[in-house]
């Protein structure tokens, strides 16, 4: 008997509001029974055109703007514009302002990072990890607090230093934090790392190549996944991180696991960058001799770091006013987005999940 | 009034019947509400949080106060279900969760147990009424999240129940009944002991099977949380979700007792009262499925469906096999 | 093939370890001595120089001044919109008296939009309140104590701001 089912494919609206979007993402996907068709990201719905409010802003009135892109590493963001408008200046930074600007990016990638996992195990659907890693981060988050009184939006950093010091004991405890850090992500890493459920459910997952990911200038754990040894810090040291010593950590095979495992491998290095910073760390003052108004010569600027997700670049247009012209922030979980609909056609709605956790979005600085 | 197992039924025997289905159902609501609070206690102190304890002492009549909520909620059913269906779904989930419960055998002077010589299929029988309320629920909701979710349910259980049978038929072999009363009565002068001794493989297979027809993590793709917001019931609030959430931790409670029956030897055990024994036994059972929930991710849809055909099942036949060869020599 | 038993030991582990809850409400979180919370304005100290409404990023302050008797800036209004504030610090950064400052109040519920705008006084009375009164009130005597044992002459008027 020959019959023809009938057959329709079906159009799910994922997000806004969804546990697992992280954040206000929508991502329309066709499917055919559970399987994805089509998979359309629809962003914009946390945009707050920073950009253009930047036009309207001082150099130091934009910092606390930087702060509310990627929310997650806040204190990178605060550096990628800092960093720019001291490259255009060609400003000279004070020891000890470079050397806290290192510890708090570090911390502030560590968090990031722990953010990730925690959330990453979260869609998978293990509960415990995502409590652990936010129980260590707070650790961080609080050593923040007391640096720069705020906990996610720090509006720390300063044109030309940053605005606080160390308080007299914070050192120290970032010197004591750094081991028991390094005991708490071993110990996340037990937790789910041997797991044959989680790693049956990662492995081989949303998987590209190298081409693929430098054809979608992706950056960041993306791009290193796949074996691409590039990372800013190493390949065009910017600030003093070329005094440290660490490892580009990169993967295999390019598919979630192995993004799932640098990020956690980065930890280690991240703690080891801080671990120096911190033993050499000089007395001194923490803001160099800055103009009173900060003008930026007129011309084109562009200086980027390694942001928690990627390269994170911010790029000036000035006239030669205490305002930028245009000010346009390349950052990297909007670029890094673009290869989601490659990777999700033909994937089924779990995996769905894992890849777009994988590819660690944050809404903030996607919708800038 | 309580011997109407083996006497003809008098008005008397019925009233009898009445009360101690009563009884029974009142001790399975409290038991329901404090399991929810263990549940959350446990994963709470796991999780280094405290869990709940605002309402009552140590937070004992939270669950109380969420049912209250619940019930005091206002019924919503969305525009476009269908109405007829979305409401008794809920019913069809929740029925066979309290039916399997008479064959619960909590102490040794069973009076409130059904003796049913067919006890084992009686419960496997029931528990896939439910699979019935889940998928109807789903569709009935006309939301797609839902509907995903009742489709993965109904395959899941599908293929989850027959590892679930076998791994019960090796007991069954050994017991040479169905009457969960007599297994458990079997268990106390058994050479082999409780059946958990002899049936090892059994009982392996049967937590694993167990643990996916109740949709407990890590097999809870049907609500799965991150990706289909909340499976079958997404659409349901109020005293509807209500019974959904009562027929889940019904069946949590059941699955426990069965497996204390089954394989521990129920209200066995020296020194403390039987009842006591069975509480024990299945409160261990319970949390360790809220230790496995606290841990493990959850499993992919194809391979939790190949883990059931390529896995399970050709374990529970072999472990029949093993019974059978056990059983002829020994 | 049994790696998720060594997850169940770790997670098994955590059971009697320090619950890290705080009981929110009943107990209150330790912020530090650099807190960024909600505002609060000494108008004595303000000269009205609008170098704060002239720095914050989303314009949520706004005041308004005039010559008093004395011919010296007195501040009227002084309002700031918590609706847009971003609580990032400049203002009190570039402030030249001290007289805008931040406490460690951190709760700014309330129940209508307009509720968010607050006006001087809400502002001082949070200083009374949460912020440094208590601290400068205690510096003020310690300072008269000492004037009043001090020598006439050695009195030095130092505590400029008066222009």
């Amino acid at each position: 008997m020959t019959s023809t089912l009938h057959k329709e494919e079906m159009i799910l609206n994922l997000g806004p509001q969804h546990p697992s979007t992280h954040g206000v993402f929508r991502l329309v996907v066709t499917l055919d029974g559970e399987q994805i068709v089509d998979a359309d990201p629809v962003i914009g719905y946390l945009h707050r055109g920073t950009e253009k409010l930047a036009e309207g802003l001082q150099y130091t009135q934009i910092i606390p703007y930087t702060d509310r892109m990627d929310y997650l590493a806040a204190m990178l963001n605060n550096y990628a514009l800092v960093h720019a408008v001291e490259y255009a200046l060609d400003l000279e930074i004070p020891d000890r302002a470079e050397y806290l600007r290192m510890i708090v990016m570090e911390l502030n990638r560590v968090a990031s990072h722990m953010v990730f996992i925690g959330t990453y195990l979260l869609d998978l659907g293990a509960m415990s990890p995502f409590l652990y890693a936010f129980i260590e981060r707070e650790n961080i988050v609080e050593l923040f607090n007391e640096i720069c009184g705020a906990r996610l939006t720090y509006n720390y950093m300063r044109i030309g230093g940053v605005k606080w010091d160390a308080t007299p004991d914070w050192i120290d405890k970032v010197r004591r934090l750094v081991p028991m850090l390094r005991e708490k992500v071993k110990m996340i890493d037990n937790l789910v790392s041997g797991n044959e459920i989680f790693l049956n459910r990662v492995r081989g997952i949303g998987k590209f190549t190298k081409e693929e990911a430098l054809n979608y200038s992706l950056s960041g754990v993306n791009l290193r996944s796949t074996g691409f040894r590039f990372d800013l810090r190493k390949v065009r040291p910017y600030g003093i991180y070329d005094r440290f010593d660490f490892d580009v950590i990169v993967g295999e095979n390019g598919d979630a696991l192995d993004r799932y495992t640098c990020r956690l491998r980065e930890i280690e290095q991240s703690l080891r960058i801080v671990e120096q910073a911190a033993s050499q760390i000089p007395e001194g003052p923490v803001m160099g001799k800055v103009p009173k108004m900060i003008r930026v010569p007129a011309g084109e600027y562009y200086a980027s770091i390694e942001g928690a997700r990627g390269e994170l670049g911010a790029y000036i247009v000035s006239d030669g006013k205490d305002k930028p012209y245009r000010l346009k922030f390349h950052r990297p979980s909007f670029v890094n987005l673009q290869i989601l609909r490659k990777l999700l056609i033909g994937q089924n709605v779990a995996n769905l999940i894992a890849i777009l956790g994988a590819v660690d979005i944050v809404l903030g600085e996607v919708d800038g | 009034m309580f011997a109407w197992q083996n006497t003809p039924m008098t008005g008397l025997h019925l009233l009898g019947i009445i009360i101690g289905a009563i009884i029974v159902l009142l001790l399975v609501l409290i038991t329901v509400m404090y399991e929810i609070l263990a549940q959350r206690k446990f994963i709470g102190w796991i999780q280094r949080r405290i869990g709940p304890n605002r309402v009552g002492p140590w937070g004992l009549l939270q669950t109380a106060a969420d049912v209250l909520k619940l019930l005091i909620k206002e019924d919503v059913i969305p525009a476009k279900a269908d109405r007829a269906m979305f409401s008794i779904a809920p019913i069809i989930a929740f029925v066979p969760a309290f039916m399997v419960l008479a064959l619960v055998p909590y102490t040794m002077n069973h009076v409130f147990t059904a003796g049913m010589n067919v006890g084992v299929l009686f419960y496997i029988a029931l528990s896939s009424v439910s699979i019935i309320g889940f998928v109807l629920g789903g569709w009935a909701s006309n939301n797609k999240y839902s509907l995903v979710g009742g489709m993965r349910s109904a395959a899941q259980m599908i293929s989850y129940e027959i590892p679930m049978g076998m791994s019960i038929l090796g007991v069954v072999m050994i017991a040479g009944s169905m009457n969960i009363t007599t297994i458990v009565a079997d268990q106390s002068h058994s050479q082999f002991g409780w059946y958990i001794i002899p049936q090892i493989i059994g009982f392996i297979v049967f937590l694993i099977a167990g643990i996916a027809e109740l949709n407990w993590t890590p097999f809870d793709l049907p609500e799965a949380e991150s990706e289909l917001v909340a499976g079958y019931f997404t659409e349901y609030s109020g005293f509807r979700f209500a019974f959904y959430m009562l027929s889940e931790y019904v069946y949590l409670f059941a699955f426990a007792a069965l497996a204390t029956s089954l394989f521990l030897g129920g209200w066995n055990g020296p020194i403390l009262p039987g009842w006591l024994w069975f509480a024990i036994k299945s409160a261990l059972i319970v949390l360790l499925l809220f230790w496995v929930q606290a841990t493990m991710p959850r499993m992919r849809g194809d391979q939790l469906m190949s883990f059931a055909w390529k896995v399970l099942i050709p374990v529970s036949l072999f472990n029949i096999l093993l019974t059978g060869l056990l059983s002829l020599f020994v | 093939m049994f790696g998720f038993l060594k997850g169940m030991g770790i997670t098994i582990r955590q059971l009697p370890t320090k619950k890290v809850t705080l009981m929110y409400p009943n107990e209150r979180p330790q912020w530090p001595e650099r807190f960024r919370g909600v505002h609060e304005y000494i108008p004595e100290l303000c000269i009205v120089c609008y170098q704060c409404a002239r720095i914050c990023p989303t314009s949520c302050i706004s005041l308004s001044g005039a010559r008093d008797d004395n011919k010296k800036m007195r501040i009227e209004t002084y309002d700031i919109n918590f609706e847009i504030c971003i609580l990032c610090n400049l203002c009190t950064e570039v402030c030249p008296t001290n007289s805008i400052r931040m406490t460690s109040q951190f709760e700014l519920a309330e129940y209508t939009r307009d509720g968010l705008y607050k006006n001087m006084d809400w502002l001082y009375h949070n200083h009374v309140e949460h912020g440094s009164f208590r601290a400068m009130q205690a510096e003020k005597e310690r300072a008269a104590r000492e004037e009043l044992e001090m020598p006439v002459q050695q009195k030095s008027d130092d505590r400029g701001g008066d222009k």
